[in-house]
C-alpha cells in the first residue's frame, strides 16, 4: 500500500484541476468531485497509516536534477511522523469539505472554493510526505499560495483582500527565513535528504554555532507558518476567510506545517540547546500572549484564532524541551478539536449571521446539535479530564517540567487557566443569558454540516487515549520506534501526579470565574478589569502589535519606498528626460532636413557620392 | 597631335553641344532653354557619327531632337503658366552643389584624362545598321522584346495619367 | 589614323553629365529638369558608344546598348510628362520646390 501513497495528494489535485478547467460550469455539483477524490485519499492515508504499523518506514526517490556531482532527488517518505499527518490532513479536509457542502451552499463561486481546497489539500499532502528540504519547500510555499486563495475568498471585501495580503507576505518573511536556512543547511552538508542532514549534523560537520543559527533561521519559517509571536498578527486577520477555510487551514492543518516542521527536523534542534531554548521560550511567550488577547476578544472567530496562536505556542513550547512526542500529539488532538470548534462556530455564525459574541446568547435550547458539539469541543481544549486536550496538555506540561524549565511550566500552567477561561466566556456568550440576536427564527444547520462535526467530536473525546499514563503510551512508543538516538527517546514524559491534579484544577478553576461571570453573572464582568482600563484597551487592541508594525516596519517601508521612487523620479528620470530630450532634439534637426524637396534630397545624395569619390581619388586607388 | 579633320569636327560638335548645356543653365526663359538643348542633342548625334555609328546618330537625331524635345514643348505649352524660371533662392545651397560636383568632375577626370587604350582595327562603319540590326535580332532578341512591353506600358501608363479624371476635371 | 583620343570623348561626356546633374538639383522648372536627366542620360550614351568603338574589343553591342538606352529615355520622358501634367492639374504649378507634399 505505502508504495502507491503517491496518490494520496494526487487525488485532491485532480479535484483541482478538474473544477478548474471545468470552469465553474459545475457549480454545487463540483462538491462531489472534491468529496469522493478526498474520501479516496483519506481511505488511501488509512491504509497507510495501518501498514506502517507493521511495517518500516517507506522511502522511495528519483533523481530529478543532477549538478554537477549533486543529485536532487524527488519522491516521498512514509514515515510515522508523516504517516500520521497524512491521515489528519485528508480526514479533517474530508471533513470540511462535507461541512463546506452546507455552508458554502448558494455561493457563487461554489465549484472554485473546492477547486482551492482542492489545491490547498493536495500542497498540505505533498508537503507532509516530501522525503526532502526542497521539495518540502516546494510544498511549503503552494500551501501558502493556497491559503492566499482561500482567505481572499472574498476577494470583493476590502478587509479579506488586505488579510490574504498580510497572510502572505508575514509568512513569506518566515519563508527567507527557511530558504536561507535550507541554503546553509545545503551548503554545510551538501543534501537536501533528512536522512543525510541528521547523519552529517550528528558527525559534527557544522559547528555549533552553525548549527544554531540554522535551527533559528528554520524556526523562523515555523513561526511565520505557525503564527508564533512576533508574525502571529495574520493568523486572526485571516478569519475573514470562510469558516470551512478556517477550520482546515488556520485551525487543523497549515498552520500545524510550522510545528511539523520542527517535528521533521527535530534532531536539528536537538543539537543545539540554545536553539532549543529559543523555540521553546517564543512558543511559551505565544502561547500566553495570544491567550490574554483571546480574554477580551468579541469576534468568536477571533477568539478561536487567538486560541489557535496560544495552542500552536503550546506545542512549540513541547517540542523547545525536548518534548517531541508532547508536541505531535498535542498538534493531532488539536486538530480534532479546534477544526470542531471552527466548525461549530461555523454552524453558530450560519444560524445567526454574526460574528460578534456580543449579539449572540441563549442559543442552548435553539441549537440542539451545535451546542453540545461546541461544549465537548471548549472541553476538550479547555483540558476538562479525560477528553483528548486533557491528555496531550498533561503531556506538555510533563514535558516542561521534566525539562526543568520551571519559568515555562509556569507559563504553560497560567495559559492553562487562561485558555479554560476564555473558552467557557465564549460558550457562556453565545449559548446561555438573554438572546441578544436580531434574528428570531434560528435554524440548526443541515445534517451534512452536522455530521462532519459529530465525527470530529467523536474524535475530540477519544483521541486522546492514544498516548495516556494510565492505558499505556502506544503513540510516543511507536513515534519514536527506530528513531531513538535522532528524537531523543522518550516517549513518554513521567512527572509528578500533583501536575496533573493541578492542571485539572487551574482548567476547572477557569471553567468555574467564566461560569460566575458569564453565566450566573454573580461576579460583575468588570470583577476582573474594568472595560475602560488600560490594561483592557491594550488587550483589545492586542497589544498594539499591528499598529507598532504599522509605525515601525510600515513606515521604514514607507520611507525607504518614497527616497527610493524620489531617486527614481528625479535622478533615473532626470537622466531619462535627458537622453529622450536630446534624442528629441537631434530628430527635430532630422526632420528640418526633410523639406520634401526632391532635388534637396538628391543634392545631398550627391554630396556624399563626391566626398566619396573625392577621398577615394585624393587617398588611393587606382592612382597609387 | 596634328590637326586632322576628325579632330576639327570633334572639337566643334564638342564645342556647341557643352554651349547648349551652358545654355541650358543660364537661359532664363524655358522655351529658349529646349531650343539650347536641341544644338546639344544634334551635335551629339554628330559625335555619334564620328564614333562610327551611323545608325545611332539617326536614332538620335529622330528620337531626341525630334519626339523628345517637342513632347517636352509640348509640356511646357500644357503647363506654362510662368514664362521663365526664376533661379532658385538658396545661394549657400548651389554654391554647395557645386562643389561637389567640381570635386566629382575633378575625381572622375583624375581617373579618365590618361585612359590609354590601343585602337583596335574595326569594321563598325561597314554596314553598321545591318549589323545592329543582325544582333538585335539574334543576340538581344529578348531584351529587344522586354523593351517593346516597356515601352508598351510606359505608353499606357502616360496615357492613365495623363487622362483627366471626369469627377475631378468637373471639380476644377 | 590618329583619330581622337578616348578620353577626350570621355571628358566631353563627363562634362555633359556634370550640366545636366547641375540643371536637374537646380532647376526650379519640372519640364527642364526632365529634359536635364535625358542629358545626361545622352551623355552616357556618348560613353558607350565610344567604348564601343575605342575600347578593349570593339564590338557593335555598345551601340545596341545605346539604343536600348535611347528607349528607355523615351518611355522616361513620356511617364515624367504625364505625372507632371497629372501633378499639375492637382497643384496648378511645375514648380519642383512647391512639390513637397510627401513630407509630412
Amino acid at each position: 500500500m505505502m508504495e502507491n501513497a503517491w496518490l494520496i495528494p494526487i487525488f485532491p489535485l485532480v479535484t483541482f484541476l478538474v473544477l478548474l478547467l471545468s470552469g465553474g460550469r459545475l457549480r454545487e455539483r463540483g462538491a462531489y468531485i472534491g468529496i469522493i477524490c478526498t474520501l479516496a485519499s483519506f481511505i488511501l492515508s488509512l491504509l497507510v497509516l495501518m501498514e506502517r504499523f507493521k511495517e518500516p518506514t517507506y522511502k522511495i526517490t528519483i533523481d530529478w536534477l543532477s549538478i554537477g556531482g549533486t543529485q536532487l532527488k524527488a519522491g516521498f517518505e512514509i514515515n510515522q511522523l508523516n504517516a500520521l499527518m497524512l491521515v489528519i490532513v485528508s480526514l479533517v479536509s474530508l471533513l470540511v469539505q462535507l461541512y463546506s457542502k452546507g455552508y458554502m451552499k448558494g455561493e457563487e463561486r461554489f465549484s472554485t472554493f473546492y477547486a482551492y481546497l482542492g489545491f490547498f489539500t493536495f500542497a498540505m499532502l505533498g508537503l507532509v510526505m516530501a522525503p526532502n528540504l526542497l521539495q518540502l519547500y516546494f510544498f511549503w510555499e503552494l500551501v501558502g499560495v493556497g491559503s492566499f486563495l482561500l482567505i481572499g475568498f472574498y476577494y470583493y471585501k476590502q478587509e479579506a483582500k488586505n488579510a490574504a495580503k498580510k497572510a502572505f507576505i508575514m509568512t513569506r518573511i518566515g519563508d527567507v527565513g527557511l530558504l536561507v536556512g535550507i541554503i546553509l543547511l545545503f551548503w554545510g552538508t551538501g543534501s537536501f535528504e533528512y536522512g543525510e542532514i541528521f547523519q552529517a549534523v550528528q558527525s559534527g560537520v557544522i559547528s555549533n554555532e552553525g548549527l544554531t543559527l540554522i535551527a533559528i533561521l528554520i524556526f523562523i519559517g515555523a513561526v511565520g507558518k505557525s503564527g508564533q509571536f512576533p508574525l502571529h498578527s495574520w493568523l486572526p486577520d485571516a478569519m475573514e476567510g470562510p469558516t470551512p477555510v478556517s477550520a482546515l487551514i488556520h485551525a487543523a492543518t497549515m498552520v500545524a506545517a510550522g510545528v511539523y516542521l520542527v517535528a521533521t527536523m527535530f534532531p536539528l534542534f536537538l543539537a543545539s540547546s540554545a536553539a532549543m531554548q529559543v523555540v521553546a521560550i517564543t512558543g511559551g511567550f505565544t502561547a500566553i500572549f495570544a491567550a490574554s488577547i483571546a480574554l477580551v476578544q468579541k469576534d468568536v472567530k477571533r477568539v478561536l484564532a487567538y486560541s489557535t496562536v496560544s495552542q500552536l505556542g503550546f506545542m512549540m513550547l513541547a517540542l523547545g524541551t525536548a518534548g517531541y512526542v508532547a508536541g505531535v500529539f498535542h498538534l493531532m488532538t488539536h486538530a480534532f478539536f479546534k477544526a470542531l470548534l471552527f466548525l461549530a462556530a461555523g454552524s453558530v455564525i450560519h444560524a445567526i449571521h454574526t460574528q460578534d459574541i456580543e449579539k449572540m446568547g441563549g442559543l442552548w435550547g435553539k441549537l440542539n446539535w451545535t451546542g453540545p458539539l461546541f461544549l465537548t469541543g471548549t472541553l476538550a481544549i479547555s483540558g476538562f479530564p479525560l477528553l483528548s486536550g486533557f491528555f496531550s496538555k498533561d503531556e506538555i506540561l510533563m514535558a516542561a517540567w521534566e525539562n526543568g524549565n520551571y519559568l515555562l511550566f509556569a507559563l504553560a500552567v497560567i495559559t492553562s487557566f487562561l485558555t479554560a477561561f476564555y473558552m467557557f466566556r465564549l460558550f457562556f456568550m453565545i449559548f446561555t443569558g438573554e438572546s441578544r440576536s436580531q434574528v428570531k427564527q434560528v435554524k440548526e444547520s443541515p445534517s451534512i454540516m452536522l455530521l462532519p462535526m459529530l465525527v470530529l467530536a467523536f474524535l475530540a473525546v477519544i483521541s486522546g487515549y492514544v498516548q495516556t499514563p494510565w492505558f499505556g503510551t502506544f503513540l510516543g512508543e511507536w513515534l519514536m520506534e527506530g528513531n531513538e538516538t535522532l528524537l531523543g527517546g522518550n516517549s513518554h514524559s513521567e512527572g509528578p501526579v500533583w501536575i496533573m491534579v493541578m492542571a485539572v484544577l487551574v482548567s476547572l478553576a477557569g471553567i468555574f470565574l467564566a461560569y460566575m461571570i458569564y453565566a450566573k453573572k454573580k461576579l460583575p464582568r468588570s470583577w476582573l478589569v474594568q472595560e475602560n482600563n488600560e490594561f483592557y484597551r491594550v488587550l483589545d487592541n492586542k497589544y498594539y502589535i499591528d499598529e507598532i508594525y504599522h509605525f515601525t516596519v510600515g513606515y521604514a517601508i514607507k520611507g525607504l519606498s518614497l527616497f527610493l521612487s524620489y531617486i527614481e523620479r528625479f535622478i533615473v528620470g532626470g537622466v531619462v528626460s535627458t537622453v529622450t530630450i536630446s534624442i528629441e532634439g537631434l530628430g527635430k534637426i532630422g526632420s528640418k532636413l526633410q523639406t520634401g524637396q526632391v532635388q534637396r534630397y538628391g543634392m545631398i545624395a550627391f554630396l556624399g557620392l563626391a566626398v566619396l569619390l573625392v577621398i577615394f581619388a585624393v587617398t588611393g586607388g587606382y592612382l597609387r | 597631335m596634328t590637326l586632322s579633320g576628325e579632330l576639327i569636327a570633334f572639337f566643334g560638335l564638342a564645342l556647341v553641344a557643352i554651349l547648349g548645356g551652358v545654355l541650358l543653365i543660364t537661359l532664363t526663359k524655358v522655351v529658349h532653354m529646349v531650343i539650347a538643348l536641341v544644338f546639344t542633342f544634334l551635335s551629339i548625334a554628330g559625335i555619334y557619327l564620328l564614333l562610327s555609328a551611323e545608325f545611332v546618330a539617326v536614332v538620335q537625331i529622330l528620337i531626341y531632337s525630334g519626339a523628345i524635345t517637342i513632347v517636352m514643348l509640348f509640356g511646357i505649352m500644357l503647363t506654362k503658366h510662368q514664362e521663365s524660371d526664376e533661379p532658385a533662392k538658396g545661394g549657400w545651397g548651389k554654391i554647395t552643389l557645386l562643389l561637389a560636383i567640381a570635386g566629382f568632375a575633378v575625381a572622375v577626370y583624375l581617373g579618365i584624362y590618361n585612359l590609354d587604350i590601343p585602337v583596335q582595327p574595326a569594321t563598325l562603319h561597314e554596314e553598321n545598321t545591318k549589323q545592329i540590326g543582325i544582333e538585335l535580332f539574334s543576340k538581344y532578341v529578348i531584351p529587344f522584346e522586354v523593351m517593346s512591353v516597356l515601352l508598351l506600358v510606359a505608353l499606357v501608363g502616360a496615357i492613365v495619367l495623363a487622362k483627366k479624371d471626369d469627377e475631378e476635371g468637373d471639380q476644377s | 589614323m590618329t583619330g581622337v583620343p578616348l578620353s577626350a570623348y570621355l571628358v566631353l561626356a563627363l562634362v555633359l553629365f556634370c550640366i545636366g546633374l547641375y540643371g536637374a538639383l537646380t532647376k526650379r522648372n519640372a519640364v527642364i529638369v526632365l529634359i536635364s536627366i535625358e542629358l545626361m542620360l545622352n551623355a552616357a550614351n556618348i560613353n558607350l558608344v565610344a567604348f564601343s568603338k575605342l575600347g578593349v574589343t570593339p564590338s557593335i553591342t555598345g551601340q545596341v546598348f545605346s539604343l536600348f538606352t535611347i528607349t528607355i529615355a523615351a518611355a522616361e520622358a513620356a511617364v515624367g510628362l504625364a505625372i507632371l501634367m497629372s501633378l499639375y492639374r492637382n497643384r496648378k504649378t511645375v514648380n519642383v520646390d512647391e512639390m513637397d507634399i510627401m513630407k509630412h
